[in-house]
């Protein structure tokens, strides 16, 4: 930024301090005494991230043009300056399972395998590209990393961890908003304000279920302080989440090094100060509210008193019982102890008067957020709700604010301002921290490593160009985000090799790979440039997902609450009577992982292991922790030898009485390459001595791991099949991606 | 403004995994010189990644390993630990108006005082003052060191759970025992670092978010351990595979990955996780063999109370806590108490009665076993619940959870023994003098462990986050 913009910046600022909102806010209290409010520097306004985008060309195409992609042309313009030619195209194998993984979760199935291996066509990666895309399997995979954003979750957590019976219509808006590419800017402001933005748009208004997705303590002693908390974190989340900016360090203090104030902080909370928070709303299409209305007229009006009154009457007992036994969700029963003798006559009259009304069809419920009552808004000294400081007003966060932040439509809610503000081009953050997110999740690692802190403690980005120009392109192409996909993995930086050698490439091409390597090591041991690919570990939902896939047993259904799957019983042992019902239909335990329940109290054990997030608060960057837990996991449980079985099941019955054929299509499922001669030899000479130790076991044992859906008459042989797909399963090659 | 190797936050950066994986300041500080060095290469292959490798500790070490004995639901300070002559005295009459306001769960603030349900007496050389509900663990009074004073932030079970473990109310920050492991690593290559005994009736308030690792790497979460032949979940092979089996798809396994690793440059993670595997076959004969009891002679068995009725259970898992501590386990914490537990709302004589009888033999025993091999003086033993009880009544007989003050005791680790450090008020509702905040009690578990809570930080969400938060003093008058 020229000093000129930055002194112009500084004026405006001067004139408009903060956004205001413009419906009359109710009075604010008194102005408590608070802590003055810091201005803004210029140095720190002048941080990289809150600079306005920057327009750049396309870097000349690398070394004499070799390079077109412009994703390449950035990259390679630091890469030439060391001297250095990165790693060649990786062999077609590696790349197919690598964007089939990435972009569906999924491995490629054995005939994409082939099909894809023998298309000579010189579009037939970029046709591949489309087509997975195309696939529904795209959303339900990259709604996952969007729900560790929005720290997504079916229960309440803490001592209950009740079950919010409604949290997955927004994991299901997520996947439908994905699949059907609808503009980030869009997806955005309507997790924001789809409520306000689209009113009576039932799907709109489930998008606000992001904000709700936090943990939350119903039963808290103080409903203020839980509102409070509830707030709080909200405001932090929708910081990280869209801002980058560390909103959260600023509720207690003004934040130690980033230019975010407490009243930065609390004005950002005011634009959810008036949202009506602690009950589910009615979300019904147009046909059910219509279907409801009609049947409600012909209501007779008597029976609408009388439940009036019998919801009144319950509603005393209940306080009544919460006032002495504020821990316990009081039954039936329980709240009508509390009412009087007369009461209580009256109540069992109108249940037995009520028994006779018509039934109205139910509208369905979703956890979303709904504008209630205008509500002061204040600064809390040292973040504590008991101390009450001055009151503020909805306002975006006074580093970003530029001359044309207070345009708008006057006459809407400060919360809908709040969405178009986000995604309006006056504000550098949000494009640059989803297209940084983007090349994360693509990549392993972002340009930018602190992809929630774009502050001072972050790192700045190892290309800051790219990272401007891809911000740009992004909004250039209607924030459409599987055209930045299709651009992202079409780059050569993606579809770089990952390692020294490939089985494809020509003798000349891996004697100049294993040079390019030995020198890269030296020169770039961290791969800051890319000049190879990552090699990236499956998380655990893609493992699950690929060892179920691989014996053609994952479910293809889609949607609806969340689906729980037997547990081992010690892992239900540690929650509260009931928490994990087992859900009925056996295909439903074979869905995929997005559609397995979440429970804060309980991470389902294969996703744990493999450091999925705990939902407690926004995950940018999954942990990647080895240990011994992960092995026995796959190693010895259950779920991983019935999926052996499948495995040599499907194997056995495409190849029935051929055991090397057998062994050539276990490879290709599990490693999604045909395997080598060594390879299959060295398999035989398992299965052989394996046979030979499974001899040793009984019978009844024997008869407990063969492969599904196969008649034996050689079991021995069949049961060491099922040990070596068990093995693929547990290989490196399997959980890696190159 | 600190821009340390911390920052880096790919998992799959060299640096950033020696980060994550070398996990402990050691690692950390060897990271930072090498990344300064321009070396780091060449060391992310010389040594694969060791996430429970031992780390040094800040200073000398009183404790090697902690055994913390969690009370859940909230044990009676005034009924055991910390006698209240004035509530004898004033039993039947409301608290004075002088109190002040009093913040409750239950709205007993104005119910009549209850005196202690069991008489007090001076215990050992020391005189500390033991209630008789607990006559084994009376006999050891010159062990303890009770902290009087302690107090918490909230009147809520979870939340007082959450921050007895974690420091905080809220849910999923990192669990002492994960800071621990952190900065400490484990002593054993067969056996987690952090090993947690749920009670077997389950229902923790809170869940297991208590031992959960937060923002730290998963490998220094909590791994729960049950009786019986197979503590950990998916220890041993289904049945259907046999020992040998194993061994042969383990061989051929190590081929397979071997084969890979050379192929791509024998990358560090891949390297890590052949490691994980042998680790894995390690813990499968190690763990089992932990939780054998079957070596111990019937005269321990008998110490701890085993196979007597009422003390069995607990005190099974007391012997398995020393067992797992001998081994080089470096945190084993055992829960006392389902969901409710401890939580005597309506009958204290009752409800302690019950979880005394269960406990106080076993932890006598374990006390004395330890004290008898020698371990105790670099033990740490800590027995606490997430707060303590009201003076007032509720229902008559039973009493609300009191988070303004409480007691804990601390033994082993050559603490002061047969003392008692802080006061609550003449009632026993609120520390008085002598106050100890979760955060200084972890400050000071931290410090007998040779670890200085303001250095012993995780650099998250672009603060260096640490266990006491902002706050924590260390208990000097605790050190022997």
């Amino acid at each position: 930024m020229s000093r000129p913009r930055i002194l112009l910046g500084v004026m405006v600022l001067a004139v408009a301090i903060f956004l205001t909102a413009n419906r009359p806010a109710p009075a604010a209290e008194p102005a408590g005494e608070g802590p003055v409010e810091r201005p803004i520097s210029t140095e720190e306004r002048d941080h990289w991230s809150y600079r306005p985008l920057i327009a750049v060309d396309v870097p000349a195409a690398g070394v004499e043009g070799r390079v077109s992609h412009p994703v390449d042309c950035f990259l390679r313009a630091a890469i030439d300056k060391k001297g250095i030619e990165p790693l060649p195209r990786a062999g077609r194998a590696v790349l197919l399972r690598r964007v089939t993984f990435d972009l569906t979760g999924l491995p490629p199935k054995p005939e994409e395998i082939r099909e894809f291996l023998d298309d000579d066509k010189p579009d037939a990666y970029e046709a591949l590209v489309d087509r997975l895309l195309a696939s529904s399997a795209y959303g339900e995979r990259w709604a996952q990393h969007w729900l560790d954003v929005a720290r997504f979750a079916e229960t309440d957590g803490f001592e209950h961890d009740l079950v919010r019976p409604n949290a997955w219509r927004y994991r299901d808006w997520v996947i439908d908003a994905l699949n059907r590419d609808l503009p980030f800017d869009e997806f955005a402001r309507q997790q924001i304000a789809g409520d306000l933005l689209y009113p009576g748009d039932p799907q709109a208004a489930v998008a606000t279920g992001f904000l709700l997705c936090g943990p939350d303590m119903p039963d808290l002693n103080l409903q203020e302080e839980r509102r409070h908390v509830v707030l709080n974190e909200m405001t932090a989340t929708v910081g990280s989440v869209f801002l980058a900016m560390q909103m959260g360090c600023a509720q207690c203090h003004d934040h130690k090094y980033d230019p975010i104030r407490q009243h930065d902080f609390y004005r950002l909370r005011a634009f959810f100060e008036p949202a009506d928070i602690f009950r589910d709303h009615p979300v019904p299409s147009a046909a059910e509210l219509a279907a409801r209305q009609t049947a409600e007229a012909a209501v007779d009006p008597a029976f609408k008193l009388a439940e009036e009154r019998r919801r009144e009457l319950e509603a005393t007992g209940r306080n009544q019982f919460r006032d002495k036994n504020p821990d316990v969700q009081p039954a039936i029963k329980e709240l009508l102890a509390e009412l009087s003798a007369d009461e209580r006559a009256d109540h069992a009259d109108l249940v037995k008067r009520l028994k006779s009304a018509p039934k109205l069809p139910a509208l369905p419920l979703g956890r979303v957020l709904s504008e209630g009552k205008p509500h002061a808004a204040h600064l809390y000294l040292r973040g504590d709700f008991r101390q009450l400081g001055p009151g503020v007003e909805a306002g975006v966060p006074r580093v970003l604010l530029t001359s044309s932040t207070l345009t708008g439509d006057s006459d809407e809610p400060p919360r809908a301002r709040l969405a178009r503000w986000l995604t309006s081009p006056d504000n550098p953050l949000t494009a640059r921290v989803i297209v940084n997110r983007l090349w994360q999740w693509h990549f392993g690692a972002a340009l930018s490593t602190n992809p929630s802190d774009f502050g001072v403690m972050g790192v700045e980005p190892s290309h800051p160009e790219l990272l401007d120009w891809l911000a740009r392109r992004f909004m250039a192409d209607g924030w459409s985000l599987k055209k930045m996909h299709r651009l992202l993995v079409t780059s050569e930086a993606y579809c770089a090799a990952s390692t020294p050698r490939d089985r494809e490439w020509t003798a000349a091409q891996t004697e100049a790979g294993k040079r390019a390597w030995q020198r890269l090591q030296t020169i770039d041991p961290a791969n800051r440039l890319l000049w190879h690919r990552q090699p990236l570990r499956l998380d655990g939902e893609a493992i699950r997902d690929a060892i179920l896939a691989v014996g053609d047993r994952l479910s293809p259904r889609r949607g609806g609450p969340g689906i729980r799957p037997p547990l081992p019983p010690e892992v239900t042992a540690t929650l509260l009577k009931d928490q994990w019902s087992v859900s009925g239909d056996e295909e439903d335990h074979r869905r995929r992982g997005i559609y397995l329940f979440v429970r804060r109290n309980l991470r389902f054990p294969i996703f744990d292991v493999f450091d999925r997030p705990d939902t407690n608060a926004s995950c940018a960057v999954r942990h990647e922790s080895t240990t011994a837990l992960q092995s026995l996991t796959l190693l010895n449980s259950e779920f991983s030898l019935r999926a052996a079985r499948q495995l040599a099941g499907a194997v056995v019955r495409s190849h029935p009485g051929h055991p090397r054929a057998q062994i050539e299509a276990a490879y290709l499922r599990a490693f999604g390459r045909p395997s080598t001669a060594d390879e299959v030899r060295a398999a035989e000479e398992f299965l052989d001595s394996q046979s030979k130790r499974v001899r040793a076991q009984s019978r009844e044992a024997i008869e407990l791991a063969l492969p599904e859906g196969v008649a034996s008459d050689d079991p021995s042989a069949l049961a060491a099949l099922v040990d070596l797909c068990l093995t693929l399963f547990n290989a490196n090659e399997f959980i890696y991606l190159d | 403004m600190r821009r340390g190797p911390l920052q880096i936050n790919n998992p799959l950066d060299r640096r950033g995994f020696l980060q994550h994986a070398g996990g402990g300041l050691g690692a950390i500080a060897l990271a930072s010189l090498l990344q300064s060095d321009g070396l780091l290469h060449a060391a992310a292959h010389a040594n694969p990644p060791r996430p429970l490798a031992p780390q040094p500790s800040h200073r000398v070490a009183r404790a090697r390993r902690v055994i913390y004995l969690f009370m859940h639901g909230g044990p009676s300070h005034v009924d055991l630990f910390d006698p209240k002559p004035e509530l004898v005295r004033h039993a039947g009459e409301p608290l004075p108006d002088s109190v002040g306001a009093v913040m409750t769960r239950r709205k007993v603030a104005h119910n009549p005082l209850l005196a202690p349900v069991m008489p007090f007496r001076p215990r050992g050389n020391s005189g500390l003052e033991i209630s008789d509900f607990l006559p084994h663990l009376a006999e050891l009074a010159d062990e303890l060191c009770v902290l009087r004073g302690c107090h918490g932030d909230s009147v809520n079970h979870p939340q007082s759970v959450y921050q007895m473990n974690t420091g905080s109310i809220l849910m999923g920050r990192p669990s002492l025992g994960s800071w621990v492991s952190y900065g400490l690593g484990t002593q054993n290559d067969s056996l987690p670092a952090f090993v947690v005994l749920p009670d077997p009736g389950g229902g923790l308030k809170g869940g297991p978010s208590a031992w959960g690792n937060g923002y730290l790497p998963a490998t220094f979460q909590g791994t729960t351990f049950r009786s019986g032949a197979a503590p950990v979940v998916d220890l041993a092979p289904q049945s259907a595979i046999g020992a040998g089996q194993q061994a042969g798809m383990l061989d051929y396994l190590r081929s397979m990955n071997h084969r890979h690793s050379i192929e791509r440059g024998s990358a560090s993670q891949l390297q890590a996780r052949i490691e994980a595997y042998e680790l894995a076959f390690r813990m499968q004969s190690a763990a089992p063999a932990a939780v054998d009891l079957s070596d111990e002679t019937p005269e321990t068995m008998a110490l701890y109370g085993i196979g007597e009725k009422d003390t069995d259970e607990f005190g099974r898992r007391c012997l398995l806590a020393r067992r797992l501590a001998e081994r080089g386990v470096r945190f084993v914490q055992l829960y006392s108490g389902d969901t409710n537990g401890w939580d005597a709302h309506n009958d204290v004589a009752q409800n302690h009665g019950l979880y005394c009888r269960r406990t106080d033999k076993p932890i006598a025993g374990l006390l004395t076993d330890l004290r008898r091999r020698g371990l105790l003086d670099d033990t740490l033993v800590i027995w606490g619940g997430e707060f303590g009880r009201m003076p007032m009544s509720e229902q008559g007989k039973g009493r609300d959870h009191n988070p303004w003050g409480y007691s804990v005791w601390l033994a082993g680790a050559k603490v002061r023994g047969g003392f008692a450090h802080g006061a609550t008020d003449p009632f026993g509702l609120r520390a008085a003098e002598g106050k100890v905040h979760v955060h200084d009690l972890h400050a000071t578990i931290l410090h007998l462990l040779g670890l200085d809570h303001e250095s012993l930080t995780y650099l998250h969400n672009g603060r260096d986050e640490r266990l006491t938060d902002v706050a924590g003093r260390v208990v000097t008058e605790v050190l022997a």
